[in-house]
């Protein structure tokens, strides 16, 4: 059953249909009662009138009766003659409600009698009217009492008239009750309860999916009163309602459109995340295939760079020198290279740094280490001469691997006193960093840029090389290293620097300890400056006294 | 010296080319992946400095400078060598740490070169 139908069968109640629930009903059987006890009530009211008028009108009309009659009956009573008492009892039973008169002389002698035939007093009649009916008077003529009259009245016939009376207000209240209560259901029934069914039926009408679309029908001359309100009040809410369901239908309009709007666009989104992990998927695959090569070459790199070091048996086995020696690489292994080369008489020491990273660099590394190791077994030519003919050769390597590696290379030739233990001289060749020679505690800072050029980097260097040479006694320190090591930051990104090296190599050269002892103590203070900072570049250092 | 480019990575780096002052200013960081890779930026320094009388390189910008462009720099300054009527100027800047030591060798590599040290 839909809404609309189960509200018009609920105001079924309140239409023709249901009148003995409805108002009209009740209004009827209240005034019913009410005016019925009111009607009740008056006509007992107007009995007891009744019954007080009757009895005095018995009295007063009797007793007016006897008055007239006193005369002649006294007459009659002297004369002792029945015959003139006979008229005088006639005369009474006349009155419709005398029953007995008895006329007596003075000796108590009935002189005349009459009575009308009587069924006797009903008990009821006796009650309400038996003190009423008894008159007895003494006869009286010229100032001698001469007999005595006894009339008796009838008091069913006093009653049937007091019945008859009572019967008629009976009848008139009935009939008075029964009107007014017509009356008012009627006026009840117009006022209000139609005006009421026929809004009730309205409101059963009313379709709760378009409430504001059928307003109730205003009821014909209740525009002012508590209908109207009710009316006005009910249609007010219906048009409210309109808005709200007005109001629903437009927000689920929008929330569908947006619902179709959003999926769309879900749809857009969804085929545009596919592509691009599409994209990620196959970018992804050569990252991995990226990382795995760009990992195994960082391998063979670390492998190329160690495997070509000069190990501390070959170090300890060299004569003149004390040397110790360091490198640590980058996590990304940076172009370090390093040698050292004794053929029982001359110490060789190479010491560079080949741009860049990776295999290349790696490469461009060994090939320097083999270049050098291989032009120092011939011995045939001065440092200048050696570095000319790397620069070439490594030159034409290089841009055969695609030209754009070079590397900062520096040669030292160490020549021991033969005469004098701890003394010699070294020649140095080649551009790169400064090279630090500790005399006593003093640092001197000898500048290699204008001994060479940038190997690799053009075709002939030939015209840049210069070489120098240093005197070395007993108790110097020369300190070799790579820019990894003055470059190393700190984790403010703040860079080690050439002065701090300085100064903590010439404290721990004038402690007097070995090569060993000051290497240790220059790469302690770096790993203090660096603290928990990755390299971002290999760190190599040489340390070498004369012994 | 770590170098690696990130694959395409948003370029770091500006080229301008004054016209008014002859000057080819680069700023930035410059870490193109190999020698082929600056082939652009060479062409349009020696477009620019065949047509100036004289050509200034402001690099006082540039905080890095990968090995392939040092290559690159050097083969530019080494091809304005062997034009006789050629003059070239770079400033660069003391603050900038690859610069100290590259900018001499080019001008070692070209005498006739004016370097600018601020």
């Amino acid at each position: 059953m839909t809404d609309a139908a189960d509200a018009r069968s609920r105001s079924g109640a309140a239409s023709p249909g249901g009148w003995r629930r409805g108002l009209t009903a009740r209004l009827a059987w209240v005034s019913l009662i009410i005016v019925a006890a009111l009607s009740l009530i008056g006509s007992a009211i107007e009995l007891t009138l009744s019954y007080r008028d009757i009895r005095t009108n018995v009295v007063v009309e009797t007793n007016a009766a006897l008055d007239l009659v006193m005369e002649s009956a006294a007459e009659a009573a002297f004369q002792l003659n029945p015959t003139l008492a006979e008229p005088v009892t006639e005369g009474f039973l006349q009155l419709p409600r005398a029953a007995h008169v008895v006329l007596y002389d003075d000796f108590e002698t009935l002189l005349a009698e009459g009575h009308k035939s009587d069924p006797g007093a009903q008990p009821l009649a006796n009650r309400l009217f038996g003190d009423v009916v008894l008159y007895e008077r003494p006869l009286d003529r010229a100032g001698l009492v001469v007999g005595s009259l006894s009339l008796t009245l009838s008091e069913n016939y006093i009653a049937g008239q007091f019945w008859a009376i009572a019967l008629e207000s009976l009848t008139v209240g009935v009939i008075r009750t029964l009107a007014i209560c017509l009356v008012m259901v009627a006026v009840f029934f117009l006022i209000i309860t139609r005006p009421l069914v026929q809004t009730a039926a309205a409101v059963g009408s009313v379709d709760p999916k378009e409430p504001g679309n059928h307003l109730l029908p205003m009821p014909k001359g209740h525009r002012d009163d508590e209908l109207g309100d009710l009316v006005a009040a009910l249609n007010a809410l219906l048009r409210q309602a309109q808005i709200g369901l007005d109001q629903r239908d437009a927000a689920e309009r929008e929330l569908t459109d947006l619902t179709h709007r959003l999926e769309d666009r879900v749809a857009e989104r969804t085929r545009e995340l596919e592509r691009a992990n599409e994209e990620i998927q196959n970018l992804n695959r050569r990252l991995t295939e990226e990382n795995v090569r760009l990992g195994a070459e960082l391998d063979v790199s670390r492998r190329i760079q160690h495997m070509v070091l000069p190990s501390q048996a070959e170090l300890d086995a060299i004569g003149p020198l004390d040397i110790a020696t360091f490198m640590e690489p980058a996590d990304e292994v940076g172009g370090d290279y390093f040698d050292i080369l004794f053929d029982g008489d001359r110490v060789r020491i190479g010491i560079g740094d080949v741009t860049g990273h990776g295999l290349e660099s790696g490469v461009v590394m060994l090939m320097t280490q083999a270049a050098v190791r291989t032009l120092v077994a011939g011995d045939e030519a001065g440092l200048p001469e050696m570095l000319s003919i790397l620069n070439r050769s490594l030159y034409g390597n290089v841009q055969r691997m695609g030209g754009d590696r070079s590397l900062s290379l520096a040669l030292l030739d160490y020549h021991p006193d033969p005469e004098q233990a701890g003394f010699g001289r070294v020649k140095i060749s080649g551009q790169h960093e400064v090279v630090l020679l500790i005399r006593d505690g003093v640092a001197s800072v000898i500048d290699t840029e204008e001994l060479g050029m940038t190997v690799a980097l053009v075709d002939d260097v030939s015209p840049f090389l210069a070489s120098m040479e240093l005197a070395v006694q007993p108790g110097d320190t020369m300190i070799l290293f790579t820019d990894g090591l003055t470059e190393a930051a700190d984790v403010d990104e703040g860079l080690y620097g050439l002065d701090r090296l300085i100064r903590v190599a010439s404290t721990a050269a004038a402690t007097g300890d070995g090569s060993a002892g000051i290497r240790d103590q220059i790469i302690a203070d770096v790993e203090r400056h660096r603290g928990q900072k990755p390299l971002y570049d290999d760190i190599s250092l040489i340390v070498a006294r004369p012994r | 010296m770590s170098e690696q480019t990130p694959p395409d990575a948003p370029p770091a780096y500006t080229l301008d080319v004054d016209d008014a002052t002859n000057t080819i200013r680069v700023s930035g960081t410059l870490r193109l992946n190999g020698v082929a890779a600056y082939q652009p930026i060479t062409d349009t320094l020696m477009e620019n400095a065949l047509s100036w009388p004289q050509c200034v390189l402001d690099l006082s910008g540039l905080a890095f400078l990968n090995s392939s462009g040092i290559a690159m720099l050097s083969r530019f300054v080494i091809d304005m060598r062997n034009r006789e009527d050629a003059s070239l100027t770079i400033i660069g800047s003391k603050s900038v740490v690859w610069q100290g030591k590259s900018l001499r060798n080019l001008q070692r590599l070209m005498p006739s070169l004016v370097l600018e040290l601020k």
